[in-house]
Protein backbone atom coordinates (compact mmCIF):
# COMPACT_ATOMS: atom_id res chain seq x y z
CA UNK A 1 0.00 0.00 0.00
CA UNK A 2 2.78 2.40 0.97
CA UNK A 3 4.72 1.58 -2.19
CA UNK A 4 1.63 2.11 -4.34
CA UNK A 5 1.08 5.52 -2.78
CA UNK A 6 4.70 6.42 -3.40
CA UNK A 7 4.43 5.58 -7.12
CA UNK A 8 1.10 7.36 -7.36
CA UNK A 9 2.68 10.44 -5.77
CA UNK A 10 5.54 10.36 -8.26
CA UNK A 11 3.12 10.12 -11.18
CA UNK A 12 1.06 13.04 -9.85
CA UNK A 13 4.26 15.06 -9.37
CA UNK A 14 5.26 14.38 -12.98
CA UNK A 15 1.80 15.30 -14.27
CA UNK A 16 1.82 18.56 -12.34
CA UNK A 17 5.32 19.42 -13.58
CA UNK A 18 4.36 18.73 -17.19
CA UNK A 19 1.13 20.75 -17.03
CA UNK A 20 2.93 23.57 -15.21
CA UNK A 21 5.67 23.70 -17.84
CA UNK A 22 3.10 23.77 -20.66
CA UNK A 23 1.09 26.56 -19.03
CA UNK A 24 4.25 28.56 -18.33
CA UNK A 25 5.44 28.19 -21.91
CA UNK A 26 2.07 29.07 -23.45
CA UNK A 27 1.59 32.11 -21.23
CA UNK A 28 5.16 33.29 -21.66
CA UNK A 29 5.41 33.02 -25.43
CA UNK A 30 4.75 35.74 -27.97
CA UNK A 31 2.21 35.37 -30.74
CA UNK A 32 4.60 33.42 -32.95
CA UNK A 33 8.35 33.52 -32.47
CA UNK A 34 9.50 31.93 -35.73
CA UNK A 35 10.54 35.20 -37.38
CA UNK A 36 12.09 38.18 -35.63
CA UNK A 37 12.47 41.63 -37.19
CA UNK A 38 13.92 44.05 -34.66
CA UNK A 39 11.52 44.05 -31.68
CA UNK A 40 8.76 42.41 -33.75
CA UNK A 41 8.05 38.70 -33.98
CA UNK A 42 5.63 36.62 -35.99
CA UNK A 43 4.86 33.00 -36.77
CA UNK A 44 4.98 31.31 -40.17
CA UNK A 45 2.17 28.81 -39.63
CA UNK A 46 -0.42 30.77 -37.64
CA UNK A 47 -3.92 29.45 -38.25
CA UNK A 48 -2.86 26.54 -40.46
CA UNK A 49 -2.90 22.79 -40.00
CA UNK A 50 0.92 22.94 -40.33
CA UNK A 51 1.26 24.79 -37.02
CA UNK A 52 3.07 22.81 -34.35
CA UNK A 53 1.40 22.05 -31.04
CA UNK A 54 3.02 24.90 -29.18
CA UNK A 55 2.27 27.50 -31.86
CA UNK A 56 -1.36 26.40 -32.00
CA UNK A 57 -1.70 26.58 -28.20
CA UNK A 58 -0.06 30.01 -27.97
CA UNK A 59 -2.18 31.43 -30.80
CA UNK A 60 -5.33 30.03 -29.15
CA UNK A 61 -4.46 31.91 -25.96
CA UNK A 62 -2.99 35.11 -27.36
CA UNK A 63 -4.52 35.52 -30.80
CA UNK A 64 -7.55 33.27 -31.20
CA UNK A 65 -9.19 33.50 -34.66
CA UNK A 66 -5.99 34.77 -36.28
CA UNK A 67 -5.88 34.36 -40.05
CA UNK A 68 -3.18 32.45 -41.97
CA UNK A 69 -0.26 34.32 -43.55
CA UNK A 70 -1.80 34.45 -47.03
CA UNK A 71 -4.53 36.64 -45.59
CA UNK A 72 -2.76 38.54 -42.81
CA UNK A 73 0.54 38.72 -41.00
CA UNK A 74 0.56 39.58 -37.31
CA UNK A 75 3.69 40.98 -35.70
CA UNK A 76 3.89 41.66 -31.98
CA UNK A 77 6.43 43.74 -30.04
CA UNK A 78 6.72 43.76 -26.26
CA UNK A 79 9.98 45.76 -26.21
CA UNK A 80 11.30 48.87 -27.90
CA UNK A 81 14.05 48.67 -30.51
CA UNK A 82 16.68 48.85 -27.74
CA UNK A 83 15.20 45.78 -26.06
CA UNK A 84 13.54 47.49 -23.05
CA UNK A 85 9.98 46.42 -22.17
CA UNK A 86 7.29 48.79 -23.43
CA UNK A 87 6.00 50.72 -20.42
CA UNK A 88 2.82 52.76 -20.16
CA UNK A 89 4.74 55.41 -18.23
CA UNK A 90 6.95 56.16 -21.23
CA UNK A 91 6.38 57.79 -24.58
CA UNK A 92 7.68 56.28 -27.81
CA UNK A 93 8.09 57.19 -31.45
CA UNK A 94 7.00 54.45 -33.82
CA UNK A 95 8.63 55.26 -37.17
CA UNK A 96 8.37 53.35 -40.40
CA UNK A 97 7.95 53.40 -44.14
CA UNK A 98 5.83 51.66 -46.72
CA UNK A 99 4.48 48.29 -45.61
CA UNK A 100 3.79 45.72 -48.32
CA UNK A 101 0.14 45.06 -47.61
CA UNK A 102 -3.23 46.19 -48.83
CA UNK A 103 -3.95 47.60 -45.40
CA UNK A 104 -2.09 47.67 -42.09
CA UNK A 105 -2.63 48.89 -38.55
CA UNK A 106 -0.80 49.09 -35.23
CA UNK A 107 -2.83 48.37 -32.08
CA UNK A 108 -1.88 48.72 -28.42
CA UNK A 109 -2.82 45.94 -25.95
CA UNK A 110 -1.98 45.00 -22.40
CA UNK A 111 0.36 42.03 -21.97
CA UNK A 112 -2.61 39.68 -21.98
CA UNK A 113 -3.72 40.88 -25.42
CA UNK A 114 -6.68 43.02 -24.33
CA UNK A 115 -7.44 46.61 -25.31
CA UNK A 116 -6.76 49.06 -22.49
CA UNK A 117 -9.58 51.53 -21.69
CA UNK A 118 -8.65 55.19 -22.23
CA UNK A 119 -10.74 58.33 -22.31
CA UNK A 120 -10.16 58.86 -26.02
CA UNK A 121 -11.32 55.31 -26.90
CA UNK A 122 -8.32 55.22 -29.19
CA UNK A 123 -6.32 52.02 -29.51
CA UNK A 124 -4.83 51.89 -32.99
CA UNK A 125 -3.64 53.74 -36.06
CA UNK A 126 -4.37 52.28 -39.49
CA UNK A 127 -2.70 52.91 -42.83
CA UNK A 128 -5.75 54.91 -43.93
CA UNK A 129 -4.80 57.55 -41.35
CA UNK A 130 -1.29 58.06 -42.76
CA UNK A 131 -1.21 60.98 -45.23
CA UNK A 132 -0.23 59.87 -48.75
CA UNK A 133 2.82 62.14 -48.77
CA UNK A 134 4.07 60.46 -45.54
CA UNK A 135 3.47 56.87 -46.67
CA UNK A 136 7.21 56.22 -47.07
CA UNK A 137 8.26 57.92 -43.85
CA UNK A 138 5.74 58.24 -41.06
CA UNK A 139 5.84 58.51 -37.28
CA UNK A 140 3.16 57.59 -34.75
CA UNK A 141 3.60 58.75 -31.17
CA UNK A 142 2.64 56.47 -28.29
CA UNK A 143 2.46 57.66 -24.71
CA UNK A 144 0.39 58.55 -21.66
CA UNK A 145 -0.04 62.27 -22.48
CA UNK A 146 -2.02 63.51 -25.46
CA UNK A 147 0.10 64.46 -28.48
CA UNK A 148 -0.81 66.32 -31.65
CA UNK A 149 -1.13 64.30 -34.86
CA UNK A 150 -0.90 60.54 -34.99
CA UNK A 151 -0.95 59.33 -31.41
CA UNK A 152 -2.03 56.23 -29.45
CA UNK A 153 -2.55 56.60 -25.69
CA UNK A 154 -0.98 53.95 -23.48
CA UNK A 155 -3.87 54.11 -20.99
CA UNK A 156 -1.89 52.28 -18.32
CA UNK A 157 1.19 52.60 -16.13
CA UNK A 158 1.88 48.91 -16.70
CA UNK A 159 3.60 47.06 -19.50
CA UNK A 160 2.00 46.88 -22.90
CA UNK A 161 2.59 45.44 -26.32
CA UNK A 162 1.92 46.41 -29.91
CA UNK A 163 0.46 44.31 -32.70
CA UNK A 164 1.09 45.23 -36.31
CA UNK A 165 -1.46 43.66 -38.66
CA UNK A 166 -0.71 43.54 -42.37
CA UNK A 167 -3.77 42.39 -44.32
CA UNK A 168 -3.32 40.88 -47.79
CA UNK A 169 0.48 41.01 -47.63
CA UNK A 170 2.47 41.03 -50.85
CA UNK A 171 6.10 41.14 -51.97
CA UNK A 172 8.64 40.19 -49.29
CA UNK A 173 6.03 40.64 -46.59
CA UNK A 174 4.21 37.64 -48.08
CA UNK A 175 7.22 35.60 -49.25
CA UNK A 176 9.96 36.15 -46.68
CA UNK A 177 9.04 38.34 -43.69
CA UNK A 178 12.47 37.79 -42.12
CA UNK A 179 13.94 40.14 -44.79
CA UNK A 180 11.52 43.04 -44.45
CA UNK A 181 11.93 46.29 -42.56
CA UNK A 182 9.38 47.07 -39.88
CA UNK A 183 8.82 50.25 -37.86
CA UNK A 184 11.37 51.13 -35.19
CA UNK A 185 10.16 51.82 -31.64
CA UNK A 186 12.24 54.53 -29.96
CA UNK A 187 11.77 55.53 -26.33
CA UNK A 188 11.48 59.30 -25.86
CA UNK A 189 10.90 59.95 -22.16
CA UNK A 190 9.39 58.34 -19.07
CA UNK A 191 7.47 59.82 -16.19
CA UNK A 192 8.30 58.72 -12.64
CA UNK B 1 20.98 1.30 -10.94
CA UNK B 2 17.68 0.97 -12.79
CA UNK B 3 15.92 0.61 -9.47
CA UNK B 4 17.39 3.90 -8.28
CA UNK B 5 16.50 5.67 -11.47
CA UNK B 6 12.98 4.26 -11.65
CA UNK B 7 11.31 7.05 -9.60
CA UNK B 8 13.02 9.67 -11.74
CA UNK B 9 11.93 7.92 -14.93
CA UNK B 10 8.34 7.72 -13.69
CA UNK B 11 8.29 11.47 -12.90
CA UNK B 12 9.90 12.32 -16.24
CA UNK B 13 7.54 10.05 -18.18
CA UNK B 14 4.46 11.53 -16.53
CA UNK B 15 5.79 15.07 -17.02
CA UNK B 16 6.51 14.58 -20.74
CA UNK B 17 3.10 12.97 -21.29
CA UNK B 18 1.16 15.68 -19.48
CA UNK B 19 3.22 18.43 -21.15
CA UNK B 20 2.29 17.29 -24.65
CA UNK B 21 -1.28 16.44 -23.62
CA UNK B 22 -1.69 19.99 -22.25
CA UNK B 23 -0.33 21.57 -25.44
CA UNK B 24 -2.62 19.40 -27.55
CA UNK B 25 -5.69 20.09 -25.40
CA UNK B 26 -5.22 23.86 -25.01
CA UNK B 27 -6.58 24.94 -28.44
CA UNK B 28 -9.74 22.83 -28.06
CA UNK B 29 -10.30 24.08 -24.50
CA UNK B 30 -9.74 27.74 -25.39
CA UNK B 31 -11.99 27.46 -28.46
CA UNK B 32 -14.74 25.88 -26.35
CA UNK B 33 -14.38 28.71 -23.84
CA UNK B 34 -14.70 31.28 -26.63
CA UNK B 35 -17.73 29.49 -28.06
CA UNK B 36 -19.35 29.35 -24.62
CA UNK B 37 -18.67 33.07 -24.10
CA UNK B 38 -20.17 33.90 -27.50
CA UNK B 39 -23.18 31.67 -26.89
CA UNK B 40 -24.35 34.14 -24.24
CA UNK B 41 -25.00 36.78 -26.90
CA UNK B 42 -24.70 34.97 -30.23
CA UNK B 43 -27.06 32.07 -30.97
CA UNK B 44 -25.52 29.00 -32.62
CA UNK B 45 -25.81 28.73 -36.42
CA UNK B 46 -26.77 32.39 -36.83
CA UNK B 47 -24.65 35.46 -37.47
CA UNK B 48 -24.53 38.06 -34.72
CA UNK B 49 -23.26 41.38 -36.02
CA UNK B 50 -21.21 42.94 -33.24
CA UNK B 51 -20.93 46.71 -32.84
CA UNK B 52 -17.45 48.27 -33.21
CA UNK B 53 -14.96 46.88 -30.69
CA UNK B 54 -14.37 48.86 -27.53
CA UNK B 55 -12.12 48.19 -24.55
CA UNK B 56 -15.24 47.67 -22.47
CA UNK B 57 -16.64 45.10 -24.93
CA UNK B 58 -14.12 42.55 -26.18
CA UNK B 59 -15.48 39.18 -27.27
CA UNK B 60 -12.13 37.55 -27.93
CA UNK B 61 -8.49 38.25 -27.16
CA UNK B 62 -6.61 40.77 -29.35
CA UNK B 63 -9.59 42.22 -31.25
CA UNK B 64 -8.93 44.85 -33.89
CA UNK B 65 -10.76 48.15 -33.34
CA UNK B 66 -10.38 48.78 -37.09
CA UNK B 67 -12.63 45.89 -38.04
CA UNK B 68 -16.33 45.19 -37.73
CA UNK B 69 -16.89 41.58 -36.69
CA UNK B 70 -19.84 39.27 -37.25
CA UNK B 71 -19.80 35.91 -35.49
CA UNK B 72 -21.56 32.66 -36.18
CA UNK B 73 -20.67 29.92 -33.67
CA UNK B 74 -21.66 26.70 -35.45
CA UNK B 75 -22.66 23.17 -34.57
CA UNK B 76 -23.09 20.75 -37.46
CA UNK B 77 -24.82 18.07 -35.35
CA UNK B 78 -28.20 18.90 -36.89
CA UNK B 79 -26.92 19.15 -40.45
CA UNK B 80 -24.57 21.07 -42.76
CA UNK B 81 -24.32 24.83 -42.47
CA UNK B 82 -24.95 27.17 -45.38
CA UNK B 83 -22.89 30.39 -45.29
CA UNK B 84 -23.76 33.27 -47.59
CA UNK B 85 -22.24 36.75 -47.75
CA UNK B 86 -21.63 39.65 -50.09
CA UNK B 87 -18.40 41.64 -50.40
CA UNK B 88 -18.47 45.17 -49.01
CA UNK B 89 -17.42 47.43 -51.91
CA UNK B 90 -14.15 49.31 -51.73
CA UNK B 91 -12.71 47.77 -48.60
CA UNK B 92 -11.25 44.59 -47.16
CA UNK B 93 -13.82 42.08 -46.00
CA UNK B 94 -13.61 38.35 -45.49
CA UNK B 95 -15.43 35.27 -44.29
CA UNK B 96 -13.32 32.73 -42.41
CA UNK B 97 -14.12 29.42 -40.74
CA UNK B 98 -12.21 28.25 -37.65
CA UNK B 99 -12.59 24.65 -36.54
CA UNK B 100 -12.60 23.32 -32.98
CA UNK B 101 -8.80 22.98 -33.08
CA UNK B 102 -8.52 26.70 -34.07
CA UNK B 103 -7.29 25.84 -37.59
CA UNK B 104 -8.62 27.92 -40.45
CA UNK B 105 -10.76 25.66 -42.64
CA UNK B 106 -11.74 28.33 -45.13
CA UNK B 107 -11.11 31.99 -45.99
CA UNK B 108 -12.64 34.07 -48.75
CA UNK B 109 -12.01 37.79 -49.00
CA UNK B 110 -13.60 40.51 -51.10
CA UNK B 111 -10.93 40.18 -53.81
CA UNK B 112 -11.69 36.45 -54.11
CA UNK B 113 -15.40 37.28 -54.35
CA UNK B 114 -14.72 39.75 -57.18
CA UNK B 115 -17.89 41.68 -56.45
CA UNK B 116 -20.12 38.60 -56.43
CA UNK B 117 -22.02 37.07 -53.49
CA UNK B 118 -20.60 33.86 -52.04
CA UNK B 119 -22.32 30.69 -50.90
CA UNK B 120 -20.55 27.71 -49.36
CA UNK B 121 -21.75 24.73 -47.37
CA UNK B 122 -19.84 23.57 -44.32
CA UNK B 123 -20.26 19.85 -43.67
CA UNK B 124 -18.80 16.89 -41.85
CA UNK B 125 -17.37 14.07 -43.97
CA UNK B 126 -20.45 11.89 -43.59
CA UNK B 127 -23.06 14.58 -44.31
CA UNK B 128 -24.93 14.94 -47.57
CA UNK B 129 -24.87 18.36 -49.16
CA UNK B 130 -27.01 19.88 -51.94
CA UNK B 131 -25.83 18.94 -55.41
CA UNK B 132 -23.55 21.54 -56.95
CA UNK B 133 -22.91 23.40 -53.70
CA UNK B 134 -19.34 24.52 -53.02
CA UNK B 135 -18.57 22.40 -49.98
CA UNK B 136 -16.03 22.76 -47.19
CA UNK B 137 -15.47 19.50 -45.33
CA UNK B 138 -14.45 19.81 -41.70
CA UNK B 139 -13.34 17.22 -39.14
CA UNK B 140 -15.05 18.68 -36.08
CA UNK B 141 -18.74 19.52 -35.64
CA UNK B 142 -18.21 22.83 -33.87
CA UNK B 143 -16.30 26.03 -34.58
CA UNK B 144 -16.78 29.68 -35.48
CA UNK B 145 -17.52 31.51 -38.72
CA UNK B 146 -16.19 35.06 -38.64
CA UNK B 147 -16.89 37.98 -40.96
CA UNK B 148 -14.40 40.86 -40.88
CA UNK B 149 -15.06 44.22 -42.52
CA UNK B 150 -12.44 46.98 -42.47
CA UNK B 151 -13.37 50.40 -41.18
CA UNK B 152 -10.93 53.08 -42.30
CA UNK B 153 -12.77 55.35 -39.86
CA UNK B 154 -15.26 54.46 -37.08
CA UNK B 155 -17.84 56.77 -38.68
CA UNK B 156 -18.09 54.32 -41.59
CA UNK B 157 -19.78 51.71 -39.41
CA UNK B 158 -23.32 52.93 -40.16
CA UNK B 159 -22.70 52.85 -43.92
CA UNK B 160 -21.18 49.36 -43.87
CA UNK B 161 -23.59 47.79 -41.42
CA UNK B 162 -26.54 47.06 -43.78
CA UNK B 163 -24.20 45.32 -46.24
CA UNK B 164 -22.46 43.09 -43.73
CA UNK B 165 -25.84 42.13 -42.26
CA UNK B 166 -26.60 40.30 -45.50
CA UNK B 167 -24.22 37.55 -44.33
CA UNK B 168 -26.14 34.53 -43.11
CA UNK B 169 -25.51 31.16 -41.47
CA UNK B 170 -28.27 28.56 -41.48
CA UNK B 171 -28.56 24.86 -40.92
CA UNK B 172 -29.59 22.86 -43.96
CA UNK B 173 -32.17 20.31 -42.89
CA UNK B 174 -33.66 17.64 -45.10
Amino acid sequence: MKAALKWLGLIVLGLVLGIGLAVWQIRGSGLGNDVRVGPWSTGRDVGTANADMKTRAVVALRGLLALPAREARYFTAATDSAGAPLSGKCSYALSGGAIEARWWSVTLYDRGGWLIPNRWSRHSIGSARIPAEAADHWTVLIGPAQEPGLWIPTGTDGLFELTLRAYRPHGLMARDPARISLPTITKRECRP
Amino acid sequence: MIRRLAPLLVVAGAAVSSYYASLAAAPYALMRLAEAKMARTAPTNHFTHSPPVKAERQFVVRPSPDLLYSLCPYDLSAGPLEITAVPVPGRYSSISVFDARTDVAFVRNDEDMAGRPMRVVLALDNQTVPAGAETIRVRYPTGIVLQRVLLADPSEAAKVDPIRRQAQCRTLTR
